[in-house]
């Protein structure tokens, strides 16, 4: 479990960026389509998403903007910046290498 | 909202110690979480009062989701880090160049300190304020301690009228920042100490003012060295992220300095006086956490 952990706490940044460059979401929206998404394996509490969310709004690779829906009840979407599409470019593209080198040496040799 | 998660949020506020339009923009984004959540929990059959405690056990602790926040919006800019120094470094220039017998360079600085005092307080009172309002009430300490020299008599009439009137003032300045958060009016209040104990080691008892303006003559260079350690630590208090870790350098910077007036002034600090005003420095950087508290519990949310 904390093993995990500390795999998801490396990973949140892309995770988020990901998800916000396919479509603006706000925080509940995001937790949830993480869980749906990852069939259950990533389930953010609301302590790791938000200070996460802040801290990328800060580095400005992500904007949140108020919005307000028909119903009256107001949302925060994060939309992704032009400075978050270059790095999630850069971190997509260092995943894939690390990705293609674990399987290479973790994978059970075919022959 | 039930009263329990309304608590929940709350104890978030308490523990956020942002400025107060961030403040807001944060409590109402994890509140309008918190709706979506509930309703997500009662529509799976849930009664309130299992939603609102399944919710709780969801969120994690408030004090730690405050931290994680505050965390991320606590670090200052460089240029923020330069904004708060520079009122210590000019300070220490005014010294180590002897600009200090310059009228001019002191009205100068007087008007640079109220004028960025103005800014800071009309740009929502930014964390590089607070080391310069605290040099806007140098004039007011300088004021009382000249009434020392008035004339037999009248010196205790002014005290009497000008000290309350004074620590009045203060307090007041004091509390307000405590509201905003306890730690920078401890920035705030750095230099006091400081400034004392070189009060202490210049000041002549039954000289003349001349020897007294000599004597600062002599230790000018080592006052403005001491000053400059003091941008060095706003600048690093800026920086860092951690609280625990601003405090330290709170304390290492006061024990420092103090430790550079005693050794620079050759024993005109002797050690009980040293000693006294470390315990002086100490309860002027932690004592506005105590009256956080007090605020606090009294029902009084520190908020500005």
């Amino acid at each position: 479990m904390a093993q995990r952990r500390e795999l998801i706490k490396g990973s949140i940044d892309s995770l988020l960026l990901c998800l916000v460059v396919q479509q603006p979401m706000y925080g509940y929206q995001i937790i949830k389509e993480l869980e749906r998404r990852s069939q259950g394996y990533f389930k953010f509490k609301e302590g790791t998403l938000y200070p996460a969310l802040h801290r990328l709004e800060e580095a400005d690779l992500i904007q949140g903007k108020w919005q307000t829906l028909p119903s009256g009840r107001q949302r925060r979407y994060y939309h992704i910046t032009e400075k978050g599409l270059y790095s999630l470019a850069a971190k997509r593209s260092q995943w894939l290498d690390f990705l293609v080198a674990m399987n290479l040496i973790i994978q059970p040799a075919s022959d | 909202m039930t009263t329990a998660l309304s608590h929940y949020l709350d104890s978030v506020r308490e523990n956020l110690r942002l400025d107060l339009s961030l403040e807001s923009e944060v409590i109402h984004e994890l509140e309008t979480h918190i709706e979506d959540e509930l309703q997500e929990l009662k529509d799976t059959g849930l009664s309130e009062e299992e939603a609102t405690s399944t919710c709780l056990t969801l969120l994690g602790s408030a004090k730690l989701v405050a931290r994680q926040i505050y965390e991320t919006h606590s670090q200052g800019s460089w240029s923020q880090a330069l904004f708060a120094a520079m009122p210590h470094m000019l300070f220490g220039l005014l010294f180590a160049l002897n600009w200090w017998r310059g009228i001019g360079w002191l009205l100068g600085m007087l008007v640079l300190v109220l004028s960025m005092v103005v800014y800071g307080w009309w740009r929502g009172k930014p964390a590089w304020l607070f080391p310069w309002l605290g040099y806007s009430l140098l004039p007011v300490v300088a004021a009382g301690l000249l009434l020392l020299y008035l004339p037999q008599g009248w010196s205790w009439v002014a005290i009497l009228l000008y000290i309350p009137m004074a620590l009045l003032l203060v307090y007041a300045i004091t509390v307000k920042t405590i509201r905003r958060d306890w730690l920078y009016s401890s920035l705030m209040l750095l230099p006091l100490p400081i400034i004392i104990g070189w009060f202490l080691a210049v000041e002549p008892v039954d000289k003349l003012p001349e020897y007294w303006l000599q004597r600062l003559q002599d230790f000018a260079p080592w006052i403005g060295l001491s000053f400059l350690a003091l941008g060095v630590t706003v600048a690093t208090f800026i920086r860092l992220r951690k609280r625990w870790l601003k405090v330290s350098v709170l304390v290492m910077s006061g024990l420092i300095t103090l430790t550079m007036v005693a050794y620079y002034t050759e024993g005109r600090l002797s050690i009980p006086a040293l000693l006294i005003l470390i315990i002086v420095m100490l309860l002027l950087l932690l004592s506005p956490a105590l009256v956080e508290r007090t605020l606090r519990h009294a029902g009084q949310r520190p908020s500005v």
